[in-house]
């Protein structure tokens, strides 16, 4: 057998294999930079968009300070995870890190004096940084009484609806101001048109396993998953309440939600006009912008039906905040960055036009940027949309246990909706059983952990 | 350069048992070292005993995650493996292209890596645009708003579904290998006896490929235990009421998502004792019953 | 007819093809059932994979439109290659896109290579010397099948630190170059080599390593082949150690980079199968060259037990 390759001891393959490691290996060595010095900062997080909103500010900032700053962009489960093996065996970590609401909890387990990330309670109110920003919204970022990270937003959520189809069917958003008369109108249009046995037309999209649709709702409602002391208090009235609601509407026959999804599933639903009514905190409508960009001009926005007349109308979903790493080598440095990028309104306009997401330090809110109609959500003008529905965002306590809360409250409701769909009466009895059962849960693993000291 | 006969398996032994030492031995000794303690951080350490086990023990979760694991492994032998061995016995006589070619085909999803098939197939499985959902609806006229990864019913189902696509093929081609292996004389032998194929099957094939049989469920039943990315991919978590939280998915869970290893690692434990008990009882009862 | 019981029409008639296209003179009874059959599951195993090459091609608006390829009229307006595009789009900050294919091609090529070598060296030493520890040794090597490997995740990440390996590719290649079950299927596929031919090579003067590369090796080739497929397939596709273990984003792997276009704020599901479909062809390629070694390769891993 004449071929070369044929005298490698272990066969063809393995010898194609090894010439290309070789010629893979010779273009990567080319075309590879040597790792410089370690920057002066290094900058932490997990979206692309924020990456490239900030690099130019960091650039300038970068040679206003004469320092290197270098940004890593990873993906939020692979970042999430990497800090916390870091941590774990004391390896070196970044120096600024986005941090997003979900995973703030597994930072704080331990004992104060021990957590990855710098205690920031002191700059903050010193700096008098709490009276710029809407005071819920530190919430999320604190344990025991200390804040841990600066919020980068305030994700009010509202309803985005279709404007043209609504007017169709003879529905008039603005005057739905409560979930009650929401519901009502829900029964009316979530029927099947066409007698295929396959409801064509629902109210709302809403995830049927609970979720961030529940979650949502349960903190709008006043409810929390856990307390200011952290505490779990999802098995509370106010829960038993939401959890009912939320079964009726997204289970069974008389359901008026449908579970669109995520990207385009969720575009194609809208689109389609298969829901009308869609939460929409204020990252989310870029996505729709970006998603269904021939909707423009038919979608249109009103803030959440309250629960009561007269009662709170709006929510919250989801966080981003910016942390300092106890290992951080230059804090000063890394805080005037957190200036920069965070409590300036210089630069925020400009995010805000490209990301819908409106800043939490309220001097941006009078920025011209916020102020303006927008074309396609037909002349609104966003910004001061989510503006005046930022100041009544509930807190969302985070603590070490709220993935895990999260995780239970969708167990209980998976009971809940169980027995929505076999029309067993007294729903709120097995919601009051099921919700106790989850909460009790999570206080027994509270009651495990060694670390954490009660609150002071 | 040359070897003496008595040290040379060790020179080649040498880079196996120097790496699984350091990168195998003290991880995992350092693994068992922490399954008594309670960690945080590299600093904060207490020493809590045997409650991370009994914690695990007695954790309905952990309960939840073994059954849905037990439930998979399962699935994938009494389903998947027939369907491998069935296929291969279809295949086996067959020459020609057209042969090698479906052979080619159905081995062909293993090429696909656990975390693309998760995200390909959660976009099959969606209500009403899913690929999945509309064929069953058009074929049988159920199923357009089944939610496959959200009803908690209907999960484990989709996890078998989709692992059947890619682990299928690579199992039949083990069974495929081993019919080849048959002894051609002794199956002739058994029809000219007056054989009918089930005997056949039953008293002379499937003797002979008994080793084979053995070591795919052994695989097969490590392999199912230790399910981990599929889920992560497919559900992005445990899935309704956990529906889809696997063993190895739990360990994630404690050990990395609540950031408590002391208690992961008692949870890998476990699970490496029930593999090893599994695996032994699987080898006495196929070794027997093939044998038979 | 909707194009799904196209589809499936269209399997049975690739059965029946096959048929027509199989062995003559054998029984017939039986026959055409055994084809369609096979068809069927063939159709049914291509179906992901039909999708999946119609959702790359598709613009977003139209990948849930319709199951497979639109209406021939609506092609110029949702056929389109820009999910393609987008991959290897410059961006700003970013390594480009072939960056993460050369990386994973290394990765994978570089590890397999490792696993073939120190393996096979390690599973010849099992199966054909006879030497004190040599049955602990084997059990050693089974029982450590048994382990998760995410309880070592942690542990292994501290040591990786202390190496000061982090953020290289060391621990991706050093602790995968060693498998327990490829030693195991080398020990299995070693066992097949004569011991006579063994013999006469040591009459012959030859020294024990020549005797495993020239000796040993070359016969158990087809096994090889086949052990190099599975292997390559698993480091191809590692997802979790590459995202734990790499944060600089040009060393990251294939998997990891597109995972990001599952991302919090956008899901782009058309860039993500765009890529998936790429991220199929090298391990296709080497499928393909390696077909025929496969089916014969695999049995001596398994079959003396």
């Amino acid at each position: 057998m004449p071929s070369p390759l044929n005298r490698f001891p272990w066969g063809v393959a393995p010898a194609a294999l090894l010439l290309v490691a070789l010629l893979s290996g010779a273009v990567l060595l080319a075309t590879t930079a040597a790792a410089g010095p370690r920057p002066d900062l290094v900058f932490a997080l997990f979206s692309k968009e924020h990456k490239q909103a900030y690099e130019p500010l960091i650039a300038a900032f970068a040679s206003e300070h004469h320092v290197t700053i270098e940004v890593q962009h990873s993906d939020m489960r692979a970042l999430a995870s990497r800090l916390q093996s870091s941590f774990l065996a004391g390896a070196e970590v970044p120096d600024v890190v986005e941090v997003s609401e979900p995973w703030m909890g597994y930072f704080t387990k331990g004992p104060l004096n021990d957590l990855g990330f710098a205690d920031l309670t002191d700059r903050i109110r010193d700096e008098g940084i709490d009276q710029q920003i809407p005071a819920g919204r530190f919430a999320m970022w604190s344990t025991r009484g200390r804040i841990f990270a600066v919020p980068h937003d305030v994700h009010p959520v509202a309803l985005v609806y279709r404007r043209d189809l609504c007017e169709q069917l003879g529905i008039y958003p603005a005057t739905l101001t409560t979930w009650d008369e929401m519901t009502r109108v829900g029964r009316r249009i979530s029927v099947d048109t066409d007698g295929d046995g396959v409801i064509d037309r629902y109210l709302l999209d809403l995830p049927a396993e609970g979720d961030f649709g529940l979650r949502t709702l349960l903190l709008q409602r006043g409810g929390n998953l856990f307390d200011e002391h952290g505490q779990p208090c999802f098995d509370d009235e106010l829960a038993v309440e939401v959890c009912v609601w939320y079964a009726q509407a997204t289970r069974g026959a008389g359901r008026i939600a449908f579970p669109a999804g995520w990207g385009q599933p969720l575009a194609k639903a809208m689109s389609d006009g298969l829901a009308l009514f869609y939460l929409a905190p204020d990252w989310r409508t870029r996505q729709f912008e970006l998603d269904v960009p021939h909707l423009a001009g038919k979608l249109g926005l009103i803030p959440l039906p309250a629960w009561q007349p007269g009662g709170r109308r709006t929510s919250t979903w989801g966080g981003t905040g910016i942390a300092l790493t106890r290992a951080c080598r230059d804090p000063q440095l890394a805080w005037a960055l957190i200036h920069r990028l965070y409590l300036q309104t210089d630069g925020m306009g400009g995010r805000f036009a490209d990301s819908n997401i409106l800043p939490p330090f309220k001097p941006a809110w009078t920025l011209p940027e916020i102020r303006a109609p927008r074309p396609f959500w037909n002349g609104l003008a966003l910004g001061s949309f989510y503006a005046a529905l930022a100041p009544d965002v509930p807190a969302y306590w985070v603590t070490p246990y709220t993935e895990l809360a999260n995780g239970k409250l969708n167990e209980a409701f998976s009971a809940i909706a169980a027995a929505q769909e076999r029309g067993e009466g007294d729903l709120a009895g097995t919601a009051r059983r099921e919700l106790k059962r989850c909460a009790d849960y999570v206080r027994a693993a509270i009651a495990r952990n060694h670390f954490l000291e009660p609150s002071p | 350069m040359s070897l003496s006969r008595r040290l040379a398996p060790w020179w080649l032994l040498t880079p196996y048992i120097a790496i699984t030492a350091l990168f195998f031995v003290v991880p995992l000794l350092d693994a068992i070292g922490i399954s008594f303690y309670q960690t945080n951080g590299a600093r904060s350490r207490v020493w809590v005993g045997l409650d991370n086990f009994t914690f695990v023990l007695g954790d309905p979760d952990f309960h939840k995650a073994l059954i849905n694991t037990a439930v998979f492994t399962l699935g994938s032998l009494f389903i998947q493996l027939p369907l491998s061995l069935g296929l291969a016995l279809l295949l086996h006589n067959g020459t020609g292209r057209a042969v090698r070619a479906v052979r080619l085909i159905i081995f062909s999803p293993h090429l696909v890596g656990q975390v693309f098939v998760g995200i390909l197939f959660s976009v099959l499985f969606m209500p009403r645009f899913g690929l999945i959902n509309q064929g069953l609806q058009n074929l049988i006229g159920w199923g357009l708003e089944q939610r496959w990864l959200g009803d908690p019913a209907l999960v484990m189902p989709a996890l078998i579904l989709t692992s059947l696509w890619m682990y299928v093929g690579f199992n039949m081609i083990y069974f495929l290998a081993a019919l080849q292996g048959v002894d051609k004389g002794l199956v002739e032998a058994a029809r000219h006896d007056g054989a009918g194929p089930w005997q056949v099957f039953r008293h002379v094939v499937l003797p002979a490929i008994q080793p084979v049989t053995v070591f795919v469920v052994l695989t097969s039943t490590i392999g199912s235990f230790q399910l981990f990315e599929l889920p992560f991919t497919l559900l992005r978590g445990n899935g309704p009421d956990n529906a889809g939280l696997t063993v190895v998915g739990y360990l994630y869970q404690t050990a990395f998502t609540a950031g408590d290893l002391g208690t992961g690692a008692a949870v890998g434990w476990i699970l490496a004792f029930i593999i090893f008990l599994v695996g032994l009882v699987q080898i006495r009862l196929v070794g027997r019953g093939g044998g038979a | 007819m909707t194009s799904l019981q196209a589809c499936l029409l269209a399997a049975v008639g690739v059965g029946v093809l096959l048929a027509l296209g199989g062995p003559r003179g054998r029984r017939w009874s039986g026959l055409y059932a055994r084809y369609a059959l096979l068809g069927l599951a063939a159709g049914l195993t291509l179906t992901p994979f039909a999708w999946l090459l119609c959702a790359a091609i598709k613009s977003p608006e139209a990948l849930l439109q319709t199951p497979f390829l639109p209406a021939l009229a609506d092609w110029p307006r949702d056929l389109t290659l820009a999910n393609f595009a987008t991959l290897f789009k410059p961006q700003p900050g970013y390594p480009p896109f072939w960056r993460y294919l050369l990386n994973s091609l290394f990765l994978a090529s570089v590890g397999t290579l490792l696993q073939v070598v120190l393996c096979s060296a390690a599973g010849w030493a099992l199966a054909k010397y006879r030497f004190r520890g040599r049955g602990a040794l084997m059990a050693f090597m089974l029982g450590s099948m048994a382990i998760p490997g995410m309880v070592l995740l942690a542990p292994l990440y501290q040591l990786t630190y202390r190496l000061g390996w982090l953020d290289t590719w060391l621990p991706l290649l050093i602790p995968g170059a060693v498998s327990a079950f490829v030693v195991f299927l080398f020990r299995q596929a070693s066992q097949g080599v004569p011991d006579e031919l063994i013999e006469a090579a040591r009459i012959d003067g030859a020294g024990e390593l020549r005797i495993w590369l020239h000796i040993g090796m070359p016969l158990v080739r087809p096994m090889t082949g086949a052990f190099c497929l599975i292997v390559f397939l698993g480091q191809w596709n590692a997802f979790l150690g590459p995202q734990v273990f790499i944060s600089r984003q040009e060393l990251l792997t294939l998997p990891v980079a597109l995972n990001t276009y599952m991302g919090v704020y956008s899901q782009q599901y058309g860039v993500f199968l765009a890529g998936t479909l790429l991220a199929i062809i090298p391990p296709a390629i080497l499928f393909l060259a390696l077909q025929r070694e496969f089916v014969s390769g695999l049995t001596s891993g398994a079959v003396k037990g």
